[in-house]
């Protein structure tokens, strides 16, 4: 995707392709399938931005998805606001709660930062839970708005009332969120962030203001997760706690160490494959736990760098963008 | 009080793999509930003696932590310990995956002859498994710090915690003393988990509160150390109560969390541990 005519920049058209036209070819269980998935994607790319380029491992994701989604739900079933305004004031809010917590919480390193993230998650998840009154407790949260429809230049509406016009809208936040991702990491913010994952003391000194960028990439990567979190809560219409629960955090990790941390194509791939396989096995919900977290255990001691790391090793040119792995 | 027991067996494993390993089990409130279950079938099914079973989960739960040390941690003894983290959260969602599976997710009353017995005391209504709790953790404490602080053994594993090349020149093999903390981290989370088991409800999620307070305890102690993680598992627990007595259990967490973040502002070395973390 570097320079155009390149074979990734061919193989990202053409995935792009296949995405928008799948869709007439397969029945609506399967569209509204690539719908979740293109939400996990944002968020395994939210994490990516996080962690895979800037080395702090969050466990937190779930908390902030959890704040888009609530955020949205409740500006637009109690305070009435339209679908726009609330879709951006619940990522603003995420990435203003991800601001907040990043100040403490990327001050330390290592398991710290970890556990701090991790702590946050259930913290949020308990709220979600137990402010019956706020959020609906365990009941969730109906109503949810879907976006207005878009006005059509040759004439007519686009409404997004049905599963794959749902599916066109989401999509295009995921090709939106991974052209920003994109260009991050290609300018010089992106090289600072990789810097910071290799070496932090090295990154200091030389004169980077490591907190300020890791506070900014979690920022960035808060305000994306609240963007799938708002995606999520409109496009199910319903939500429950259970989208803030911290586990939610744990699989988007999963997703993007199987896919590839560090790498652009990862956060996509991971997720594709880590749900399409409970999908295509049809098995219980509860199986689904203990067989992502079996996959996720082997790449973690066979393949760290994940589905891309392996194929960029085995056919790719070395190339000089590359996370921790 | 029990409770705060819970914390301290919990927290005391917690810190003995982190001194050793540099990693934050976060598979250790589950391998505690997995404990909690396995004492429950022991006792429930199999009609055995409830002391027999305390035996035989703690055992179990031993050679799990083996079976999890020799398969994930052994061979990834040398990667970046980003990676560790992420194994160690692959082991929690296996074992929740199996809980909720082979489990099932109602909760389970775990009943033993002395969780129905309720002793009364100048008008205090007790429960005997509590006290249960509480003698069951002073004795494998004392045990365990018996262990550390009189055996060759133990001097081997402290040695290792505080300083693994130094260990190493000395002729302690720093894989099997990985080994036995990994062994006694988990054992001792099959301890809590039988002991607590018949005085709450059973669910596979039962651990992830306990974890979270023993995190916050170990932290508010001083990582890696066994003093700080049961100074800080009683304070915590302490805390936890105080919270759901006066505001509301849920939040209670809240509070623990809270205070697991000012400790790393201001004392990030925890309150009973001098140096600061290694960089």
């Amino acid at each position: 995707m570097r320079t155009p005519g390149s074979p990734s920049a061919f193989a990202w058209a053409a995935a792009l392709a296949l995405a928008v036209i799948i869709p007439f070819f397969t029945g609506d269980y399967v569209t509204s399938i690539l719908t979740l998935i293109c939400i996990w994607s944002i968020m395994a790319m939210s994490l990516n931005l996080i962690y895979g380029y800037t080395g702090q491992l969050s466990l937190g994701h779930s908390a902030f998805l959890g704040i888009g989604a609530y955020a949205l739900g409740l500006m637009a079933v109690k305070l009435h606001l339209g679908f726009w305004p609330a879709f951006f004031t619940a990522s603003g809010l995420s990435a203003l709660f991800g601001f907040l917590i990043g100040i403490p919480a990327l001050r330390l390193r290592g398991p710290y930062f970890v556990l701090v993230t991790l702590g946050f998650a259930c913290i949020i998840g308990v709220i979600v839970l137990a402010w019956v009154d706020f959020t609906g407790g365990a009941n969730g949260l109906a109503g949810m708005p879907r976006p207005n429809p878009l006005p059509l230049p040759w004439g007519g509406r686009f409404a997004f009332d049905t599963v794959r016009h749902m599916y066109y809208f989401v999509l295009f936040f995921l090709v939106l969120i991974a052209f920003l991702c994109h260009r991050i990491i290609h300018s010089l913010l992106g090289r600072t962030f990789i810097a910071i994952s290799q070496d932090e003391n090295l990154a200091e000194s030389l004169g980077i203001n490591t907190m300020g960028k890791k506070l900014m990439s979690f920022t960035v990567s808060a305000a994306f997760a609240g963007v799938a979190g708002a995606l999520y809560a409109s496009y199910n219409v319903v939500i429950s706690p259970d989208v803030a629960y911290f586990t939610r955090g744990m699989d988007v990790v999963a997703c993007l160490v199987v896919g590839g941390a560090g790498t652009q194509a990862g956060p996509i791939v991971g997720t594709l494959v880590l749900m399409s396989i409970p999908e295509a096995l049809q098995i219980a919900s509860h199986l689904k736990t203990l067989i992502i977290g079996v996959i996720l255990l082997l790449f973690v001691i066979f393949l760290p760098s994940g589905i891309a790391g392996g194929f960029k090793a085995v056919f790719g040119r070395s190339r000089s963008i590359t996370g921790p792995g | 009080m029990a409770q705060a027991c819970v914390y301290i067996l919990l927290a005391s494993g917690l810190t003995l793999v982190f001194g050793i390993l540099n990693v934050p089990n976060f598979a250790q409130g589950h391998l505690y509930m997995v404990g909690a279950y396995i004492g429950f079938y022991l006792v429930m099914s199999s009609l055995l003696d409830y002391w027999l079973a305390l035996v035989l989960a703690t055992v179990a739960l031993g050679v799990a932590g083996l079976i999890i040390y020799f398969c994930v941690f052994y061979p990834l003894r040398n990667a970046p310990e980003v990676n560790l983290f992420v194994a160690a959260m692959a082991l929690l969602m296996i074992l929740e995956g199996i809980a909720l599976y082979f489990f099932g997710t109602e909760a389970k009353w775990f009943i033993t002859p002395l969780s129905r017995r309720v002793l009364s005391f100048c008008g205090l209504a007790l429960q005997v498994q509590r006290l249960v709790v509480i003698a069951g953790t002073a004795v494998v404490m004392a045990t365990l710090q018996l262990f550390i602080k009189g055996t060759t053994l133990g001097a081997a594993l402290e040695a290792t915690a505080q300083q693994r090349q130094g260990a190493m020149l000395c002729g302690i093999r720093v894989s099997r003393m990985s080994a036995l903390t990994f062994l006694i981290g988990t054992a001792l989370a099959g301890v809590a988990g039988v002991l607590i088991g018949p005085a709450v409800l059973l669910t596979p999620t039962m651990g992830m509160g306990p974890l979270l307070v023993a995190f916050s305890a170990i932290i508010f102690g001083g990582l890696g150390s066994i003093p700080g993680a049961v100074l800080g598992a009683l304070v915590l627990g302490l805390v936890e109560s105080l919270a759901s007595g006066y505001v509301k259990a849920a939040y209670s967490l809240t509070f623990v969390f809270g205070i697991m973040i000012l400790t790393l502002l201001f004392r990030p070395s925890g309150l009973l541990r001098k140096e600061v973390w290694r960089p």
